[in-house]
């Protein structure tokens, strides 16, 4: 039972020492953000790798997160870590929501997809125009540091917090995958009809799954303003966020429970490389960025945990044969 | 090529590096008595939606650092150069921070630019961890100078000054010209800048004595304005005051030539395109007549022309952000020289105390109070014959307006 949770707990190590061997702030900066990333493409692998439910839409989750945690602390004083928590069921309640009015519909595939990217892009505009958000002008948290205000001094502790967080994302993640309800889960990704033969209650399964995914994705964006201090409507609902999440979970490795983090070291890992060896050129980590990911898409459909995984299968089935492998 | 010919042999290529070798490794006193050089972060967006203008930016900061080197370094500092850390802000407000991040591990003694207010206040925030000067070139919201932060400064106008300005300058065009104007159109860009000036138009230009037909929102970018055009023609207004980026302002101008919608008067406030010399050059017919409320350089400096003619020579454009990026490293360069060291905190107290004239701006004297530089105000410019001319206040103007630009 144990077992299953090791590789977390190896590679949450791994990073939490980062800071020990590290003291540059630029690289912990770095970091900080691929983890918040990471955490956003954890909720968005819980629903569409687990599940097979392709949202284009997380930055409804994210954004929500962030606004609602903004908004609590800017408007009404609120301490940041209530703030914070708030966002998260906020986040979690809106994504129920979308996933009540969208699954109840039978909407699935691209249409699915469709309609999510159709639900963050309202909330984009509405987040625009109303004046609770700031409108355009956007909401900018006071500099005050202070762990009450969930602000650190130092890029570790920030960097440990947002650990933390996708640390609690992991486990939550391999609990419901070795879960009666991860395995309903994988059986509607499958296939849908047999799933609900089989007694599954299918609209239920994707309803927790979307608000659990949502709540994750909230999380980050709960994560992004802490450290950013500043949101506006295209930071929290913007396009990006939900291509971010999505991409980091498909490169990784998509329905496996490190593939997020692990997408989201390599895309941005391998762009700041390229950056920090070929600075003088704009734009080249981009270019980097756009390699890999078709590389992935053309080479490793499985993702880069797919991709080791069938190189580590292969190898292990030549040994016994003596093959020169 | 033929160079590379001749193939280097080994003992010329060990005797070449360990002589080259051997100069570098010397203390700098055998070298000449130069002091090291001071680092300056030059932070500006030149990938994604803002290229273009970084890309100003980035020329202006980079004009201007040859310029204070050329003539002697800072002088107060043994006459050291200044060298640029450039930065890519990536037009977003974490690449902005990212870059300060780097900026501030590879020494910087302060960062110059930003350019959209989200970038700048995202990244002077991560200076001020460091209390790392930052001067804002650009970024016009107002609350980059509210929150207190005692490194970051501002050198040209914000939000709430030049809105009031265009108001002004327009009432007494308008006022001068007989008043012919009396409704108007509002066409905003859906972001920061244009949603806010819209909401302050609202409530300020009907005091003015205009008439506001209608307020249409395009967002950024658009690919086709016929209806909001179409809108235009049917409403008929005298006045049109377009607050969007260089692209929408361009298809606007050009949709309005090709369906002759032709108000009395085009007025931009804050317009990314109508004072921006590749519109005019490019689409001359289009921006005739155009005229704009935005940053603008002091036509009557002698520095200002010379900048001008050194930019049109190294084949760069010219809009606003060239000469406010180059002002701005002046002001860092005048602090640097005052505070005779390079230790954060005096150079933030000679920021703050700045009085700076020999900018290339029509502000006067530099004067801070909460880290906005008082002076700071756009002026109203407008398409004449080809050129972008200054037409108010008449302090600066090189041209009279000419409105109704259509009798």
């Amino acid at each position: 039972m144990m077992r299953t949770y090791l590789p977390i707990l190896a590679i949450v190590g791994l990073i939490a020492a980062i800071p020990f061997a590290v003291t540059s702030n630029t690289a912990l900066n770095f970091v900080v953000f691929v983890l918040i990333i990471a955490l956003g493409a954890q909720g968005w692998n819980l629903l569409g790798g687990v599940g097979g439910q392709f949202s284009f839409g997380h930055a409804a989750f994210f954004g929500t997160g962030a606004y609602v945690s903004a908004i609590l602390q800017v408007r009404y004083g609120l301490n940041a870590w209530i703030a914070m928590a708030a966002g998260i069921l906020l986040g979690a309640a809106v994504a129920w929501g979308i996933g009540f009015l969208s699954f109840r519909a039978g909407l699935r595939g691209s249409y699915f997809a469709l309609v999510t990217l159709a639900f963050a892009e309202v909330l984009r505009i509405l987040a625009n125009a109303v004046p609770i958000t700031g409108g355009a002008a956007g909401l900018l948290l006071k500099l005050d540091i202070g762990v009450l205000n969930l602000q650190f001094a130092s890029r570790a502790a920030f960097l440990w917090l947002a650990l933390g967080c996708v640390a609690a994302g992991l486990v939550l993640c391999r609990w419901i995958m070795d879960s009666r309800f991860g395995a309903q889960l994988v059986a509607v990704r499958e296939n849908e009809d047999a799933a609900r033969a089989l007694g599954v209650d299918v609209l239920a399964v994707k309803l927790k799954a979307i608000t659990v995914s949502g709540a994750l994705t909230a999380a980050a964006g709960c994560l992004y303003l802490q450290y950013f201090l500043y949101l506006d409507a295209n930071i929290a609902y913007g396009v990006w966020i939900s291509i971010e999440v999505l991409l980091a979970a498909m490169v990784g490795g998509r329905g496996l429970v490190l593939g997020p983090l692990v997408g989201a070291f390599t895309l941005h890992g391998l762009g700041d490389l390229t950056k920090q060896f070929a600075g003088g050129i704009p734009g080249i980590d981009l270019a980097a960025y756009g390699t890999v990911l078709i590389l992935v898409v053309a080479f490793a459909p499985g993702g880069v945990l797919g991709l080791l995984t069938r190189l580590w299968t292969r190898r292990a089935a030549a040994q016994p044969a003596g093959g020169r492998a | 090529m033929t160079i590379w010919k001749t193939p280097l042999g080994r003992r010329a290529v060990l005797k070449g590096s360990t002589a080259a070798l051997a100069t570098l490794a010397a203390p700098s006193i055998l070298r000449g008595a130069e002091p090291a050089p001071i680092k300056v972060g030059v932070l500006q967006p030149i990938t994604g939606a803002l290229a273009m203008d970084g890309e100003f930016g980035r020329t202006g900061a980079e004009f201007a650092i040859a310029d204070v080197n050329a003539a002697g370094g800072i002088k107060s500092l043994g006459g050291a150069k200044l060298e640029m850390v450039f930065g890519d802000a990536r037009s977003n407000p974490e690449a902005g921070t990212q870059e300060v991040e780097r900026m501030q591990s590879e020494g910087v003694v302060a960062v110059v630019g930003g350019f959209a207010s989200g970038i700048c206040l995202a990244a002077s925030q991560t200076a001020a961890r460091y209390d790392l000067p930052y001067i804002v070139d650009v970024g016009v919201s107002d609350q980059i100078v509210q929150r207190g932060l005692k490194n970051t400064f501002r050198f040209g106008p914000g939000f709430g000054t030049c809105a009031r300005t265009a108001f002004d300058n327009l009432a007494r065009i308008n006022e001068a010209a007989g008043k012919p104007a009396k409704t108007v159109v509002l066409v905003h860009e859906d972001g920061l800048f244009g949603s806010g000036l819209a909401k302050v138009m609202q409530q300020e230009l009907p005091k003015l004595g205009f008439e506001i037909l209608d307020t249409i929102a395009v967002p950024t970018p658009s690919r086709d304005l016929s209806n909001v055009v179409l809108r235009l023609r049917s409403l008929n207004p005298d006045l049109v005051i377009p607050s969007t980026y260089y692209g929408e302002t361009v298809l606007l101008a050009r949709t309005m030539q090709q369906q002759r919608v032709r108000p009395k008067g085009v007025y931009g406030v804050l317009n990314g395109a109508a004072s921006n010399t590749r519109f005019v050059k490019e689409f001359p017919e289009a921006a005739d007549k155009i005229m704009d409320c935005n940053h603008w350089y002091d036509p009557r400096k002698a520095a200002a022309q010379a900048l001008i003619k050194a930019a049109a020579a190294a084949g760069k454009g010219w809009n606003y952000n060239l000469p406010l990026n180059y002002s701005c490293v002046g002001l860092l360069a005048d602090a640097l020289n005052r505070a005779g060291s390079t230790d954060r905190a005096k150079v933030n107290e000679a920021l703050a105390a700045s009085t700076w004239a020999d900018h290339v701006m029509p502000y006067g004297p530099t004067k801070f109070v909460d880290g906005q530089n008082q002076g700071a105000a756009p002026v109203s410019l407008q398409v004449q014959e080809g050129a972008i001319r200054v037409i108010y206040p008449e302090a600066f103007s090189d041209a009279k307006p000419i409105f109704p630009a259509r009798a």
